[in-house]
Order: structure tokens, then C-alpha cells, then sequence
């Protein structure tokens, strides 16, 4: 079973490209499929989820990959058979699929949207949910990133789920206040950038010790675990997903724990685009552009941003996002916005130039290496293309 | 020539949606003609200097946005810079804050800073969020300026009596009021004091409103033609307003 666990890392090369273009194969018609079973029976949810074992996986940033690392995890770590979702269907439709998809599977690991938890959490009953981070995404939607946190907070206030939270993220923090069962994680505090008052009572959060500290006594609960401070965001999701598959019965031997955070999975994917292999990350707001920006070791960089369907429709994030690292690069923006993304670069002073087509950029350059960021729907254009399959197949909500 | 300074307040209570962009919007353009500037981080509890030329209040919560209206008041730093003519760009919360009375976040009315007359309240209608179009002043050639942004916001604030506001709405909420001749406004302008919906970043998409601001404090200044600022511009306003 531990070789088996060794074997499935071994394979990470393409873990994510896998991830996307097996997805895109077939998994518009499945989202389908999730659709019309709601339709013709509108209690599919509850019912394909009685007598499973189900996680539950939400957050701003990582869903997608760490509900498939957890899979992996998870199957490994028990011997049994896993069903999941398909990537990033994490509303009604594409849940339904991923529970009627070998719905004699006894585990179920399911990526959720943030807004839709508390109905998914109420009619799947799951045993674990993970609560990866909350931070700015997609505010034309969500509101505020508070109103997310309350509507949390509301929910959870009994004890049958364990939820598995982050506690240095005070949002996170704030939406189990109520919870009967709470495994938290720390991995030393960090600073968050939308968190200078206390989602639960409105002071000034005190950030001095580099950690929240607040008079209302947010953030005083110990945590059960504590993690290495250096990790980045997918390895601190991934020490969740440890932690969640052991809550599910995975074994999980402590000397293998390192190698499944340092080689977390990341939403990085090979584009063949122009001729050339395009190593290019899946960010689409302030945080998980903070964090792409931070892995690039290339000086030729493409940034594809669009504002559209499952993208945040406001661009001003753009402008939250220290662009420093791009200094002595040659950027080239392209996608429905590359407006918005060279101004603001052309602001901070980096060399900057648009193209009309993700291909047209690559073309511009005379050399590789090139790497690239792209918005979530530029990214899906990008996977689609890759499989022969036209923008509209994957242009709408999932 | 002294440098122009500038004062962005609180931004880790008003900076929900890149607000930041302003001041950098800002220190670009007029650095483009020749000045030099200076920007001063006022950080929550921090006393707010009272002589500086231009002033930024970004967007928020409603929970930050309440404890900033606090300080705000107990400071009395902004009221005491703009009775001395400073310049003050309050964008969407900041907007709201900048009016005789406002909602906290517990849906309560509260009295403002009372720099502008402009009331805003709560209301259980639909949120107002989406791309923003509004139609502002004449130009000197009679060329009526169109200016874009996005907004989202859940209150609707009202003009008082020979208020002008920035612009009329001809796409998306803006104020979300008719006002007497049924049109919507959008924001407010009084002297160097502009106050609008379109939140974060809006001077990156409307230089002319960057220009409008930086010529409230330095007077006339030359032009500039920044090609991607121009390009930004042009390309909001053809998408999102297409027939003009």
C-alpha cells in the first residue's frame, strides 16, 4: 500500500496537465449528466450520499488540486476505491456527476464551491470538511470576503463533521468559532493581507507578533498541529489533506508526510502553444497571484487575463499584487484584459508589451525559456485548445 | 518647486479593491511632468497630517469601514485639510464616508464626516455591481468626457439640494437614486472633492479624472500621453459604451 503511495508520487510529472486534459475529454458531458440527473430527480444529492464516507473540500485558493491530492491520499492510504470530482466542478451539477459516478465506491472526496457549502455540507452530511483559506476572489459574487466567513461561521455550529481548518487564517478562524468538532493546523501565523479587523468582532486585529492576536479571543483555541512556517500555499494544503485522510482511517506513516508536502502538487501545466512547451500556473486573484508570481524562475513571461464567466469580472486586484519580481523580465499580456495588466505593470516600471493571442505572444519571443499566468477561463482556453476543442465547450460555468 | 504630497488613509481598512492603484496613478502621472512627489501611508491609529495636497479614502467593508469613520472623526485631520482647499478622492466606501450620514455595519444610521452634503442609506434591493458608465463634464471643446469603472456596493446615496454630482449614470447603478429630473447620478464633485462608486483602481481608467485631480492642486499641466493609460481608456469605453 506504502509503495503504492511512493509509485502514485513518483508519477507527479504531469500531474496537473493530466489533471486538466483528462477533464476536458470528457468532462463537459459529465457536468451534463450531474444536470439532468438534478432534474429528473431533484433528491440525487442526498440520496447517492447516504451510507459514504465524504470530504468536503472549500476554500479560496487550491480546492481543485488538493481535492485531488486528498483523493490520491486517501485511496492509497486505505487500499479502497475513491470517487471525485471532476476539475473544479464544484457546484450542484458537477457534484451530482462525481456521486453517481461508481456510486458503490465507499469514500467520496468532493471538491465545494465557497457559497455552496453550507447547502452541500446539510445534504451530503460528510465526515471531514477541509478549509483551505479565505482571501479576495471573485467579489462581484462573493460580496465581501467577511460575508463568506459569517456565512461559514452560521453554519457550522454542531458537532457532526470535523472540520480541518488553517487556523492562522483568522477568517477560517472566525467560521468554526461555533463547531463541536475542529482539528487546526498552524503553521506559525502569517500576515493576511484582508485581515486588519477581527471577522468576529470588528477591532483592529493585532498583527505585531506576526501573528492575530484580538481582545475578543479569536485565535486563542491551540491548535492540534504544527507545521513547518516555510511551506507555501500547496504544501500547507497538502498537510490539511494528510490530516483529513487520517481523520477518514488513511494511514499515513509520519516519514512519508515530508515527501507528500514537499512534493505537493501545484497548478502548474505544459501548454504546447507556437511550437514551444509553456509551463503556465492557474492564478486568477491577489493571493494565488502573489503566490505564481513567486515560483517563476523564467525572464520571459506571459500574463493571459480575462474578466469573464468563472473569472472575477473586476480587474482591480490587479492592482493589489506586488509585481517586483518581474523587474528585470520581459513581459508580454495578452487575453480580453492585457490592457488592465500592462498598465498597471507599465506603472511599476517593468518592461511591458501586449499581443492579440496567448500564440501571438509566444511567438514574440525569440528564445525560451517562457513561462505564463493565466486567469481561469484564459487557462481553460489554453487546456481546451491543447485537446482540439473549441472556447465555447468550456467557456461557461461549471 | 515644493513636492506634491500625497496622503493615502488607511489602506489596510479602505484597499479592498486595489485602491492602492490611485496614488500610484497619481505619483506616475504627475512624475511624468516633472514634479516630484512624496506619499504618506496614514495606517489605522496613526494622526493625520492636515497640509498635505491630496487625499485618498478607498473602498472597504462595512466592519473596517465603521471603525475607519471612527478614527476618522476622532482624528479630524481630513476635515481639517479640506477646509484648507486640499484635494480628496473618496472612492465607493470612502464615498459613502465622506457624506452627512451613512450606515454602519449594523444597518444603523450614523453621522459622517459631513465634507460633502450627500446621504446615503441601506436598502434590501439587489446589490449593485457591474461595470459603471457615466457622463461627466463638458471638456473646453464641448466633448462630453466618459468615464468607466466597476462598482459593488449595497447602498444608494442621494445628492443634496444643488449637489452636483460626478456624472449621470447611462450604464450600471452609480448613486441608485433618480434625482429630480430622473436621472441617476453618480457620485459628487464640490471644488477639489470628487466622490464616486467606480471603486479601486479608477483613475487607472480614466486619466482624465487622474488629470482632473493632480490639476486641482498643481494647476494647468502639460499634456501626456501615456500609450497604455490611453489604450486602457479607449478600450473600457468602446466595449462598455459602444454607440458613442
Amino acid at each position: 500500500m506504502i509503495g503504492n503511495l511512493r509509485l502514485g508520487l513518483a508519477s507527479r510529472a504531469g500531474y496537473f496537465a493530466g489533471l486538466v486534459s483528462r477533464t476536458f475529454g470528457r468532462g463537459r458531458g459529465e457536468t451534463i449528466h450531474g444536470r439532468v440527473l438534478l432534474k429528473v430527480y431533484p433528491s440525487a444529492l442526498e440520496k447517492l450520499a447516504v451510507g459514504r464516507d465524504i470530504v468536503l473540500v472549500s476554500g479560496t485558493n487550491g480546492k481543485t488540486t488538493t481535492t485531488s491530492h486528498l483523493t490520491k491520499i486517501l485511496a492509497l492510504g486505505t487500499d479502497e476505491l475513491v470517487s471525485t470530482s471532476t476539475f473544479g466542478a464544484n457546484m450542484h451539477s458537477g457534484i451530482a456527476t462525481a456521486l453517481a459516478t461508481k456510486p458503490r465506491n465507499r469514500y467520496v472526496v468532493l471538491e465545494c464551491d465557497e457559497l455552496y457549502l453550507p447547502f452541500m455540507y446539510q445534504a451530503l452530511k460528510p465526515k471531514v470538511i477541509v478549509l483551505l483559506n479565505l482571501s479576495r476572489d471573485q467579489l462581484h459574487r462573493t460580496g465581501e470576503v467577511r460575508k463568506v466567513a459569517n456565512l461559514w461561521h452560521q453554519t457550522f455550529t454542531k458537532d457532526d463533521v470535523t472540520l480541518v481548518i488553517d487556523r492562522d487564517d483568522p477568517f477560517l478562524e472566525f467560521a468554526v468559532a461555533n463547531a463541536g468538532h475542529v482539528l487546526r493546523v498552524t503553521f506559525g501565523g502569517r500576515k493576511h493581507p484582508d485581515a486588519a479587523t477581527c471577522p468576529a468582532c470588528s477591532a483592529l486585529l493585532d498583527w505585531s507578533a506576526g501573528d492575530y492576536r484580538c481582545e475578543c479571543g479569536l485565535g486563542n483555541e491551540l491548535p492540534q498541529v504544527r507545521a513547518d512556517q516555510r511551506l507555501r500555499g500547496p504544501g500547507r494544503n497538502s498537510v490539511l489533506a494528510i490530516e483529513a485522510a487520517r481523520l477518514m482511517g488513511a494511514v499515513v506513516p509520519v516519514d512519508l508526510q515530508e515527501e507528500l508536502t514537499l512534493n505537493a502538487p501545484d497548478r502548474v501545466s505544459d501548454f504546447h502553444v507556437a511550437g514551444r512547451y509553456i509551463p503556465t500556473r492557474l492564478a486568477k486573484n491577489p493571493e494565488s497571484w502573489r503566490e505564481s508570481l513567486g515560483q517563476l524562475s523564467a525572464r520571459q513571461i506571459i500574463l493571459s487575463v480575462n474578466a469573464k464567466g468563472i473569472d472575477s469580472l473586476d480587474t482591480s486586484w490587479l492592482w493589489d499584487v506586488d509585481y517586483r519580481s518581474l523587474e528585470s523580465t520581459q513581459v508580454i499580456c495578452t487575453g480580453d484584459r492585457r490592457l488592465d495588466v500592462a498598465y498597471r505593470l507599465s506603472v511599476a516600471g517593468i518592461d511591458v508589451s501586449v499581443a492579440e493571442s496567448f500564440s501571438k505572444a509566444v511567438e514574440m519571443f525569440t528564445s525560451e525559456p517562457i513561462e505564463a499566468i493565466a486567469s481561469y477561463t484564459a487557462f481553460q482556453d489554453l487546456a481546451a485548445n491543447a485537446l482540439g476543442l473549441s472556447k465555447a465547450v468550456t467557456g461557461g460555468q461549471q | 518647486m515644493s513636492k506634491l504630497q500625497i496622503v493615502r488613509l488607511y489602506h489596510d481598512l479602505l484597499g479592498t479593491y486595489g485602491d492602492q492603484g490611485n496614488a500610484e496613478v497619481l505619483i506616475h502621472r504627475s512624475k511624468a511632468r516633472g514634479f516630484e512627489v512624496e506619499l504618506h501611508e496614514v495606517a489605522p491609529g496613526e494622526s493625520i497630517p492636515d497640509s498635505a495636497d491630496i487625499y485618498l479614502l478607498g473602498g472597504g467593508e462595512d466592519g473596517p469601514q465603521s471603525i475607519a469613520l471612527e478614527m476618522l472623526l476622532v482624528d479630524g485631520g481630513l476635515n481639517r485639510a479640506v477646509a484648507k482647499g486640499a484635494s480628496l478622492l473618496a472612492v465607493c466606501a470612502g464615498f459613502q464616508l465622506i457624506g452627512t450620514a451613512l450606515p454602519n455595519s449594523a444597518g444603523q444610521d450614523v453621522k459622517g464626516l459631513e465634507i460633502v452634503d450627500v446621504t446615503t442609506i441601506y436598502t434590501e434591493q439587489e446589490r449593485c455591481v457591474g461595470e459603471l458608465v457615466i457622463a461627466g463634464e463638458l471638456d473646453s471643446d464641448g466633448n462630453q468626457s466618459i468615464l468607466t469603472g466597476f462598482e459593488n456596493h449595497q447602498g444608494r446615496t442621494k445628492l443634496g439640494k444643488g449637489v452636483s454630482p460626478l456624472g449621470i449614470v447611462l450604464r450600471g447603478f452609480g448613486n441608485g437614486m433618480a434625482n429630480d429630473s430622473g436621472q441617476i447620478d453618480e457620485g459628487v464633485q464640490m471644488g477639489n472633492v470628487f466622490g464616486t462608486y467606480m471603486h479601486g483602481p479608477v483613475l487607472a481608467r480614466n486619466p482624465t479624472l487622474a488629470d482632473q485631480i493632480l490639476t486641482s492642486s498643481l494647476g494647468a499641466l502639460a499634456t501626456y500621453d501615456d500609450e497604455f493609460a490611453q489604450a486602457l481608456a479607449l478600450e473600457r469605453r468602446a466595449t462598455l459604451w459602444p454607440n458613442n
